[in-house]
């Protein structure tokens, strides 16, 4: 008897313990590695794009093994009154399950995201299978369009825009906005989100046909939208967004590149390091403003006129105009940001909550109202303090042939 | 040869008794009333937790072989002893409805979302009676192991969310209010109050009796440097709004993770991780239980009951874990009454009879000692 109780009691738990309940194999699922979403046909209605890599043809790096289809990826379209219910059409022609794990980028059309993207956050957020650090964009085209574009040397576009932005981090020229970020800044009493923006644009050059020049188009960064609440607001120029990315991220490194003073045609570049950017509120009696504190150490990185750092009036003249270059691109989008948008996607609110609690109270539910209004004074500090491997400026040793 | 476990198994019971539901889920309900000052409430938690542990321990320590039950029988006779065991499994009993909770909401949620919520009260209830079939030392062996997997999963989680960390995300502090902080700490409360009622339980099973306070407090103190983590970074790393939104936070931390390109989404980890604790819970659990029950009806081993007392916490468990909205309405609203009005009343009860009772205890000591 208790012979047969052991046996039977292994085989439940054989049954029970063995991990097959809820499996799916891999040959079974469908990877969806870039998604789109626009508006539907019908109104209120979502069209998904999803951007299916075909594992057989996506071998490799260039793709297209012998015996093939040669296309890596397959890309559908499903419509439905939600995204939900848009994702399910997907299931009605796709061969297999349909897996979003490996989604790597979540595409929105501006047109939809002006009208709000509290569904899509909400969505993206309570799905399981989704990971929270998926780069979230938002484009001037058809989400259809970019999900589809071949771009770079990857062969998923997926994953192409997914590397843009894990290997674009000197551009400085979109913020790494993952949906985590903007689900906090969406929830957040006081801040507002920014997406990352991209676009298509034609930079590579045909193999076929070079003479006519950079013809393909390819997923380029191209700057934020900027929210309110969920509803897109408005887009900040890649220019634009550096001086935003100073409020919102800590970036790495940055290139300015100014005017020679001796011959104006040309230019000198600077790559700023260690940036430090320290805002911190102000209150005087009902009076809010912040001051906005920017330092950074530059190199030299690139001179079209003579330049040497041991020639001091040279440098402090440098210095002088990087901080006036940069200051001006930070007011401006600052200005941008407060005056026309009017929408604190600097965390300003953050900042005064921090420091003042109590006073946050009183003008919590107003911030949107106050936010326009406060003064944000910027101050730019650089210090060039490297020139690289050179030390001599560069100059032809013929003297007529001189830069100078 | 009566069951025995060491001091460092003792201390790896309580902290595997708190930790799998502490990380999470009770983060989340605290959350939702005090935002980025989770931290806060928690480090008060564990204080009161301390104190309670206290007091079990001096309690325990009048009459160092028997538990809370064998106390009470002693003071006041086999009904009142009856009448504690009847309290203690009702406790163990509403125990199990969050246990299960932490244990369906993070398997069921995030890995197996189309598997019946009976497969996991099942495999709880097959895992459960068969490790407390072999008794308390198995599962605290299981539990010291499962120390070590709580420090690797911190390691890694630490690793993987640092670089997100916006330490803004906890200033200011008391937001809220103090006492609407403290106030919150009742949730964390009920963690520490399964700790400390088990340990009213196995506490006389310890070896070293000389040491029980000092491993007690040090099973409370690393317990609270292994969580205190969790609600710092789920704060700090995804910001309390978004901790607040989520039933099992931690899960959300550990989705957030990354390491590098290849390692991310530290949902596997973490279940792996952390699968040591709450099946610690859910043993401890069903083992104290079953000893509760035994005493009630007044057997010599606690095995004869298993099964029926298994059933009757896995039936609970699956009622309240069936509908979400109710589990969640009993961990954040019945259970924090039921667990912190038998940690704090229970003890407290016996403590006082003791003082009342002193003479009887004593002499009623000193008669099983010359037996």
């Amino acid at each position: 008897m208790k012979r047969h109780l052991k046996w039977s009691l292994l085989l439940i738990l054989i049954l029970l313990l063995s991990g097959c309940a809820g499996k799916r194999e891999l040959n079974d699922l469908a990877l969806v590695m870039a998604v789109g979403i626009d508006k539907g046909e019908e109104e209120n209605a979502f069209k998904v794009t999803a951007q299916i890599a075909r594992p057989a043809d996506a071998r490799g790096q260039t793709g297209a093994p012998s015996g093939q289809t040669g296309e890596p990826i397959l890309t559908i379209v499903g419509q439905g009154e939600s995204l939900f219910d848009a994702i399910r059409d997907l299931s009605s022609f796709t061969t297999r399950n349909v897996f979003w794990a490996h989604n790597q980028v979540i595409v929105i059309n501006e047109d939809l995201a002006k009208e709000g993207i509290a569904q899509v956050i909400d969505f993206f957020t309570r799905n399981p299978e989704l990971r929270m650090r998926t780069w979230v964009v938002i484009t001037p085209e058809k989400a259809s369009t970019l999900v589809s574009t071949v771009t770079g040397l990857e062969v998923i576009p997926g994953e192409a825009v997914n590397k843009l932005f894990r290997y674009g981090e000197i551009s400085n020229v979109a913020p790494n906005s993952q949906i985590m970020d903007v689900q906090a800044a969406y929830l957040s009493q006081s801040s507002q989100p920014i997406i990352a923006r991209v676009s298509l644009k034609e930079v590579m050059v045909s193999n076929k046909k070079p003479e006519k020049g950079p013809t393909i188009k390819q997923v380029d960064l191209a700057g934020a939208g900027v929210f309110q609440e969920d509803r897109l607001v408005g887009v900040l120029k890649p220019e634009e967004t550096r001086a935003l990315m100073l409020f919102t991220e800590r970036l790495k490194s940055g290139v300015v590149t100014t005017p020679c003073k001796s011959k104006p045609e040309r230019t000198v570049s600077v790559e700023l390091r260690d940036q430090m950017f320290q805002v911190t509120p102000h209150i005087k009696g009902s009076e809010i403003s912040f001051t906005a504190e920017y330092d950074a150490f530059a190199m030299v990185v690139e001179a079209g006129c003579p330049f040497s750092i041991d020639d001091q009036e040279q440098v402090t003249k440098l210095e002088q105009a990087v901080e006036k270059k940069l200051k001006k691109e930070i007011d401006t989008t600052i200005n941008k940001v407060q005056k026309e948008y009017k929408t604190d996607v600097f965390e300003l609110g953050k900042v005064f909550h921090n420091e003042y609690p109590g006073y946050w109270k009183q003008i919590a539910d107003d911030w949107e109202e106050v936010f326009p209004t406060v003064d944000i004074k910027v101050s730019v500090n650089v210090e060039v303090k490297d020139s690289v491997l050179l030390w001599e400026e560069t100059n032809s040793g013929k003297k007529e042939n001189s830069a100078n | 040869m009566k069951v025995q476990i060491s001091n460092g198994m003792f201390m790896a019971l309580i902290i595997n008794m708190i930790y799998a539901k502490a990380i999470g889920v009770t983060q989340g309900s605290m959350a939702r009333e005090v935002g980025g000052d989770i931290w806060i409430s928690t480090l008060i938690a564990t204080i009161q937790g301390g104190v309670i542990m206290f007091l079990v321990i001096l309690v325990i320590r009048r009459m160092p072989e028997g538990d809370l039950i064998d106390q009470a029988a002693r003071l006041l006779g086999k009904w009142f002893g009856k009448f504690v065991a009847l309290i203690t499994f009702i406790f163990f009993l509403a125990s199990y409805g969050p246990v299960m909770s932490t244990f369906v909401f993070h398997l069921k949620d995030y890995f197996l979302p189309e598997a019946p919520i009976l497969l996991f009260i099942m495999a709880a209830f097959l895992l459960g009676t068969y490790a407390i079939y072999f008794g308390v030392e198995v599962i605290a062996r299981m539990a010291l192991i499962g120390v070590f997997s709580i420090i690797a999963l911190n390691i890694l989680l630490m690793l993987g969310s640092l670089s997100e960390f916006d330490i803004r995300e906890l200033r200011p502090t008391f937001q809220m209010g103090f006492l609407r902080t403290v106030w919150a700490s009742r949730h964390h409360n009920t963690d520490w109050a399964m700790a400390t009622i088990m340990a009213g339980i196995i506490l006389p099973m310890v070896a070293d009796k000389k040491s029980w306070g000092k491993m007690g407090f040090a099973g409370i103190g690393y317990g609270m440097v292994f969580i205190i983590m969790w609600p710092i970074l789920e704060a700090g790393v995804l910001s309390p709004e978004t901790a607040a939104q989520y039933i099992v936070s931690c899960m959300q931390m550990a989705r957030s993770a990354q390491i590098g390109y290849f390692i991310h989404r530290y949902e596997m980890i973490m279940i792996a991780f952390f699968a040591l604790s709450i099946l610690t819970q859910i043993m401890m659990s069903l083992l104290c239980a079953s000893v509760a029950m035994q005493k009630m009806l007044g057997l010599k081993d606690y095995r004869k009951v298993i099964i029926p007392t298994a059933m009757i916490l896995s039936a609970f468990g699956y009622w309240i874990n069936f509908d979400k909205n109710r589990a969640i309405d009993f961990l954040e609203g019945w259970w924090v009454y039921i667990s912190l009005g038998v940690a704090v009343g229970l003890p407290f009860l016996i403590l006082v009879m003791g003082f009342l009772f002193k003479k009887k205890l004593k002499k009623e000591n000193v008669a099983e000692e010359a037996n």
